[in-house]
């Protein structure tokens, strides 16, 4: 709501696993005499994780806490998320998860949300391509009946027809508003680009899956998806391994599964033709440019070597996408960009909004810093500075409990183990810059990028001719 | 509309910390009493410092007091335009050393303008603290005034209102748009983001100038909170900024204005919308005043969640909205000091009409003006917004923030721990009284916004979507 500097977060930030989020690059500027010494490092904090697996297997994590009053829970379920969809439900996950909290054989949805409201917390749900999230929060005293809350949602949601009908209504409305946003067409046009037939290429709704949905769909895929052998319940927070796990088995050691367990995710495609896609929206007078290529899960041997090339090109503000198309050209309020691993595979993207007389040139900058990062080795100084951002990155993130809870549920969705977390900043630095320029040219050569433009093809097709001959979509 | 957010990432453990305990009505083992030391150097920098050892990191929150409402008339967008160039270098750091300086120390950092404050925030592994004192320090002396530098922050500045309002369905009309239709004052009703043509006018002179009466450190509070005691944390204060020489800052004019004593219906097209959409808006009481924790309260038994009556009024049993967001200002109930809108935003469906959101809005506020609120949702209410006010205070860059801003609006940082207590005393009565008080229908500015292939013919009141 504020006017900001920039468009990164600093707040409370919950992407699941390593995401895109971290960089330090951009030209070397000389430091000035004057300025002080950095202090001597203090030792990583590496997550002391308590785990145990309840008999119907459920498996629980607890890394108790001593900051703030809260105590957080976090269950994450393996495929139930995008990946399971099918082919013609595209987006059926996130209007499965957001009603998973809209009624209970015991409580309905009004209920649920004023119970949640006082216990000082929240309960609520979310898809991603692997998985889905049921999240909730209390205060100290609430932990108990906030994970039986938690516990009655997860077991007994029981979809009432009449929510099931107003998500489908609200979705579709929900639907008609997104589409008004360049992003979200930018979104849909890149990821139908490099993953093609795959199921991570089906996050977004469309009113055909709206409108296809039945409350009896959702029933039946609740219990298809929603079981304790895939599921990992994180708690963190103001409270003892043994008591959270004497809460864990009161809540949720009779939790069973039913029938045949979702297939794991097929691979998805590691290479894809380069596309050029121009999709017409009325009006604009910005550009939205994506571009982008398939890449890796994030348990491939080259995941982290990949993620700190990422990371230079277009991390944080002082990446070399920020500090080019932003600082020195002026072009943009935020180019970023890099790779996001799941489960099954993965991809690079890069994205910045600009205005319409500079949408070929910023493309030209895009080429550019691609081609940069292949054809130099990242200068000793600029790694280490990256990799420094990335160690920083990981204890701002550790210091916050939720943070925690959901990196933990995220890595575990796309396959890390729960070392991964404290494993992630040693890794990093042991990267060399030799490594960094062979992850350029397998996963971040500018030929193997698709090229998405969201903008008013009358105001800005003079500018794309070298680049190629664009599909139009609407 | 929220802020839109790139997000950081990760975290691991952390087994100790330093949460002191305070005794209070609710269970005890759900209080938190925030640490808070205050000192004021000679040159008049205040500085505050909130301890916490649980993370080898420190937040830090430089706040200057000023914001849109203090910029010169004929320079909209400039206070924000500002906020930039402080990014942009100095004499002893040029342009690229602070960002670099920040995020190779493993930090974040940002910015932001309000219509009373402009914060700096930035959190960084603690051994980076240093470095980052003496960068806030060096651009609190002075900055390098270049042209270059300008230019390319009015050309990044413009981007940023392209993506956030030109190209934007809805273009920011229920934070932007209302408060221009709901104030009297130039200071209060002014585009803080700033016309095009106000934005190319800006001057090195400018910059200058503003710089120089209002970014001393005796207009600044630093907010420190973290892996630090306060007494090193003073010390390094001192250190740092003792030698910045304060500067006599401008009076302020009156700008405070008094509740409004006739709605004001705004109809607009939307180019780029949809789904059509409402904000209403009422003037909020002031800063400290007595009704201003009911009216905290209040907003949040309207439309605090999914709990909220609104929501399940509008959302849940009419069918007739698919959301309902409050906003306060550009801040929160609690960090203004001036006059400032609280308002209901909604996206509502193509056969009902603002009329019918409106309608559903009275009756909720009527209800409470007659009945008060009864006692089981009122305890509900109050633990939810006790432990947001916490939760919002877990991160150490929003904790010194919180401090540094409290301090600079209330004049007392301690403040962060009253807020719980303030609460807590909130009685139904205390919302009765605020809502005949303040969400009256001559206290109300509404714009009702329709995309514009199903708008009506215009009524009465002007289109006024993309501004130029």
């Amino acid at each position: 709501m504020s006017l900001l500097k920039n468009p990164l977060a600093l707040s409370l930030a919950l992407i699941l696993g390593l995401g895109a989020g971290a960089a330090s690059a951009g030209p070397a500027a000389k430091l000035p005499e004057r300025l002080p010494p950095l202090a001597p490092d203090k030792a990583l904090p590496v997550p002391q994780i308590a785990r145990k697996t309840l008999a119907n297997g459920l498996e629980v994590w607890v890394v108790p806490r001593q900051g703030l009053p809260r105590v957080d829970y976090v269950l994450a379920v393996r495929n139930a998320g995008y990946a399971a969809d099918a082919a013609d439900a595209s987006g059926f996950a996130s209007l499965y998860a957001g009603l998973l909290v809209e009624g209970t054989a015991k409580l309905d949805a009004k209920a649920i949300a004023e119970t949640a409201q006082g216990y000082g917390g929240a309960i609520g749900a979310n898809a991603t391509n692997d998985g889905v999230v049921l999240s909730g929060y209390a205060l100290p005293s609430q932990a108990a009946p906030m994970l039986q809350l938690l516990s009655d949602v997860a077991e007994g949601a029981s979809f009432p027809d009449d929510e099931v009908k107003l998500a489908q209504a609200n979705a579709l409305q929900g639907l008609k508003a997104a589409q008004a946003q360049p992003g979200f067409k930018a979104t849909r046009a890149l990821l139908a680009a490099v993953y093609g037939e795959h199921p991570y290429a089906r996050s977004q709704p469309t009113e055909a899956s709206i409108n296809a949905i039945t409350a009896d769909k959702v029933r039946a895929e609740h219990a298809r998806r929603f079981r304790p052998d895939r599921a990992l319940l994180v708690i963190t927070g103001r409270v003892g391994a043994e008591q959270a796990f004497k809460l864990a088995e009161a809540s949720f050691g009779d939790w069973k599964a039913s029938g045949e367990p979702v297939a794991d995710v097929a691979p998805a495609p590691r290479a894809a033709p380069a596309q050029r896609v121009f999709v017409q929206r009325d009006g604009s007078v910005q550009s939205a440019l994506r571009l982008g290529r398939p890449a890796i899960a994030a348990t491939d041997a080259d995941y982290v070597p990949a993620q700190l090339a990422g990371i230079v090109l277009g991390g944080g503000f002082s990446s070399r996408l920020m500090q080019n198309l932003r600082e020195d050209k002026g072009y943009t309020y935020g180019a970023r960009g890099g790779l996001t691993a799941l489960r099954g595979g993965g991809m690079v993207q890069v994205s910045a909004d600009v205005r319409n007389d500079v949408t070929g040139a910023s493309l030209g900058e895009f080429v550019y810093e691609f081609g940069r990062l292949n054809d130099y080795p990242v200068p000793a100084q600029e790694l280490e500075d990256t990799k420094r951002y990335v160690a920083g990155g990981y204890l701002i993130g550790n210091q916050q409990q939720r943070s925690v809870a959901s990196s933990l549920a995220g890595n575990w969705l796309i396959g890390l183990p729960p070392e991964f977390l404290g494993e992630y900043v040693p890794k990093i630095r042991a990267i060399g810059a030799d490594q960094v320029q062979a992850m350029a040219k397998k996963y971040y050569a500018v030929k193997d990028q698709s090229i998405v433009v969201v903008g008013d093809y009358k105001a800005v097709q003079a500018q794309l001719k070298e680049y190629g001959e664009f599909k139009q979509e609407k | 509309m929220r802020k839109r957010h790139l997000c950081v990432l990760l975290a691991g453990l952390t087994t100790l910390a330093s949460a002191a305990f305070a005794t209070a009505s609710a269970a005890e083992s759900d209080r938190w009493q925030v640490p808070v030391a205050v000192k004021k150097l000679d040159n008049g920098l205040t500085v505050v410092v909130s301890t916490d050892h649980s993370s080898p990191t420190v937040g830090v929150s430089v706040v200057y007091h000023v914001g849109m409402r203090l910029e010169p008339k004929n320079r909209t967008g400039f206070a924000h335009l500002f906020e930039h160039l402080m990014f942009q270098g100095t004499p002893a750091a040029p342009k690229g050393v602070f960002d670099q300086v920040i995020s190779g120390g493993g930090g974040r950092n940002n910015g932001s303008t309000r219509p009373d404050f402009t914060n700096y925030i930035e959190v960084a592994p603690v051994s980076a603290l240093e470095r980052i004192l003496w960068l806030e320090a060096d651009r609190m002396k002075t900055l390098d005034f270049n042209p270059t530098t300008l230019k390319n922050q009015q050309d990044v500045v413009k981007e940023e209102i392209r993506v956030n309002v030109k190209n934007q369905p809805y273009g920011g009309f229920m934070w932007i748009d209302i408060g221009q239709h709901a104030f009297n004052k130039w200071e209060n009703n002014h585009d803080g983001y700033g016309s095009f043509q106000d934005l190319e006018n800006a001057s090195l002179a400018d910059v200058q100038s503003f710089h120089r009466d209002y970014y001393g450190p005796n207009n600044a509070v630093l907010g420190i909170a973290g892996d630090i005691s306060p007494e090193e944390a003073f010390k390094l204060a001192d250190k740092y900024f003792g030698a910045v020489a304060g500067r006599p800052t401008p009076a302020a004019p009156d700008y405070s204005e008094g509740l409004n004593t006739a709605e004001k219906r705004i109809n607009q097209t939307d180019a780029l919308a949809q789904v059509p959409a409402i904000a209403a808006g009422w003037k909020m009481p002031a800063r400290g005043s007595r009704d201003q924790a009911p009216m905290a309260v209040l907003g949040s038994v309207l439309a605090g969640d999914d709990a909220s009556r609104l929501y399940q009024s509008l959302v849940k049993r009419r069918q007739i909205a698919l959301n309902i967001e409050p906003l306060y200002g550009l801040t929160d109930p609690w960090s203004y000091n001036g006059p400032t809108l609280y308002t209901l935003f909604a996206m509502y469906k193509p056969d009902s009409s603002a009329d019918a959101v409106l309608a559903a809005i009275d009756e909720e506020v009527a209800n409470i003006a007659k009945n008060g609120v009864d006692a089981a949702t009122l305890k509900r209410v109050k633990t939810k917004m006790l432990a947001d006010w916490y939760n919002g205070l877990e991160p150490f860059i929003d904790r010194a923030d919180a401090l540094a801003v409290l301090q600079t609006l209330w004049g007392d940082a301690n403040v962060v721990n009253k807020i719980p207590t303030l609460i807590e005393g909130v009685t139904s009565a205390d919302l009765q009284r605020v809502a005949k008080t303040y969400l009256t229908q001559a206290n109300r500015t509404v714009i009702d916004r329709r995309p514009a292939a199903t708008a009506p013919a215009p009524a009465a009141a002007a289109p006024a979507a993309a501004k130029n």
